[in-house]
């Protein structure tokens, strides 16, 4: 069987302070992975608010949190890290070599130092709560989108009211033969352009109505309705329906790992390592005395935590890296620059 | 029927959706952590029903499911053990 691959530092959780720590740790010549529980990177940024604008990145007087992923992606991608979507840790163990295996939903993975930036706890979709949800599993049931082209020629039907599923809706108008979508007010949380650009657009909105079952055979089939006021039932029928009722984020197995936790956060020192030595804990999931859960100091802890991981992976490594400018300088005069 | 709500503090991450979707019925306090307006986080006064629906798209909204409605006025005791 082949050996699986030991990465120098895993980081658990893709969010802002997630990306940011996995450009350090590939700065310091470490090899990184990021196991991130969505399949997006962004963490909040991506799943609650890409559209607001932080004015509080140094730098940036104001920048939209999308735009802020998208530069931060774009940082980290110069060390191309490896990225594991759609897995959730349930467990890390030291092995007999004093290393981690960190056991997801779907496998294990090893590194020599783990760094915890998982914010609140993984995100998950919030999800529809209706008669037959379950019976479908996930044939024609979506929560998120991966690939528009899969879509094309369906009729869709699209439930939420807030940005992203009027987005979705309005991605998947030109593609789709049909594309429905269905709220229970009239009116909707999205961005009012966007909504006002759905009104223009053949996207059919029918509001207030709450979907009561979802109905077929092997797949859904056909969507139940009733009309959030008089009650009148209303049935479509549909090829794929596609839910965005938000995310919920938990700590959830993280409390098991034999961290000290308190108030739902990881204690760490100011190395910001926790009390398991070669795990570390950067951004909103970690406390310590002064502790503030902004962004911007998630981003300085960072450094922190990879400088002091790759001490701890290599002794024989500083714990103050050089400047950046030396080291990307080297890099680019090597050919190795992205 | 009579709406009451309230925020759990402890769980709520300030991250700003129900404000945005219900700005009569919450702001946040020097942390960013959301408080019901009406009665400074008590849960003991009825939201109005004109804004019902906002409540809801707050509710619907928070990622940590920190808003806590009740068709009853809360007590200490019922927000500790939502």
């Amino acid at each position: 069987m082949k050996q699986p691959e030991v990465f120098d530092i895993t980081i658990i959780g893709g969010g802002p302070v997630g990306l940011f720590t996995a450009f350090y740790a590939g700065m310091r010549q470490a090899s990184v992975k990021i196991i991130e529980s969505l399949p997006q990177l962004g963490g909040q940024l991506s799943a609650l608010y890409p559209k607001k604008y932080i004015y509080d990145i140094a730098g940036f007087p104001k920048v939209r949190a999308k735009e802020l992923v998208d530069q931060l992606r774009e940082q980290m991608n110069q060390f191309e890290p490896t990225i594991c979507l759609k897995q959730s840790v349930e467990s890390i163990v030291r092995t007999g070599d004093g290393k981690f295996a960190i056991t997801t939903n779907e496998e294990t993975h090893y590194a020599k130092a783990v760094i915890i930036t998982a914010g609140n706890g993984a995100f998950q979709p919030r999800k529809m709560n209706i008669e037959g949800v379950d019976k479908f599993g996930n044939a024609n049931l979506h929560y998120f989108v991966q690939d528009l082209t899969q879509f094309a020629g369906k009729k869709v039907v699209v439930f939420g009211g807030g940005d992203s599923a009027v987005d979705w809706a309005l991605m998947l108008e030109p593609i789709a033969e049909k594309v429905t979508i269905i709220h229970r007010r009239d009116k909707f949380r999205a961005h009012e352009h966007s909504v006002e650009q759905m009104k223009q657009s053949k996207v059919e909105i029918l509001t207030p109505y709450v979907p009561v079952q979802l109905a077929g055979d092997e797949k859904i089939e056909r969507v139940i309705l009733t009309e959030a006021k008089s009650g009148e039932p209303l049935e479509i029928e549909v090829d794929d329906v596609l839910v965005n009722y938000g995310f919920v984020s938990s700590l959830g197995p993280i409390k098991d790992w034999g961290l000290e936790i308190k108030s739902n956060t990881i204690v760490v020192n100011s190395r910001m390592e926790t009390n398991i030595e070669g795990i570390y804990a950067a951004g909103d999931i970690c406390t310590y005395e002064g502790k503030v859960k902004l962004i911007a100091s998630g981003f300085g802890e960072a450094p922190t935590a990879v400088s002091n991981a790759k001490a701890y992976i290599d002794p024989s490594a500083k714990v103050q890296p050089l400047h950046s400018t030396s080291i990307m300088g080297e890099k680019e005069k090597s050919g190795s620059a992205v | 029927m009579a709406t009451y709500t309230v925020v759990n503090q402890e769980t709520c991450i300030a991250c700003g959706a129900c404000g945005a979707s219900a700005p009569e019925i919450f702001d946040y306090n020097d942390e960013g952590i959301a408080f019901a307006i009406l009665d400074d986080n008590l849960g003991i006064t009825e939201v109005p029903h004109e804004l019902e629906e906002d409540l809801k798209d707050a509710l619907d909204g928070c990622p940590t499911d920190s808003i806590k409605v009740s068709s009853e006025p809360f007590t200490c005791k019922s927000v500790q053990a939502g």
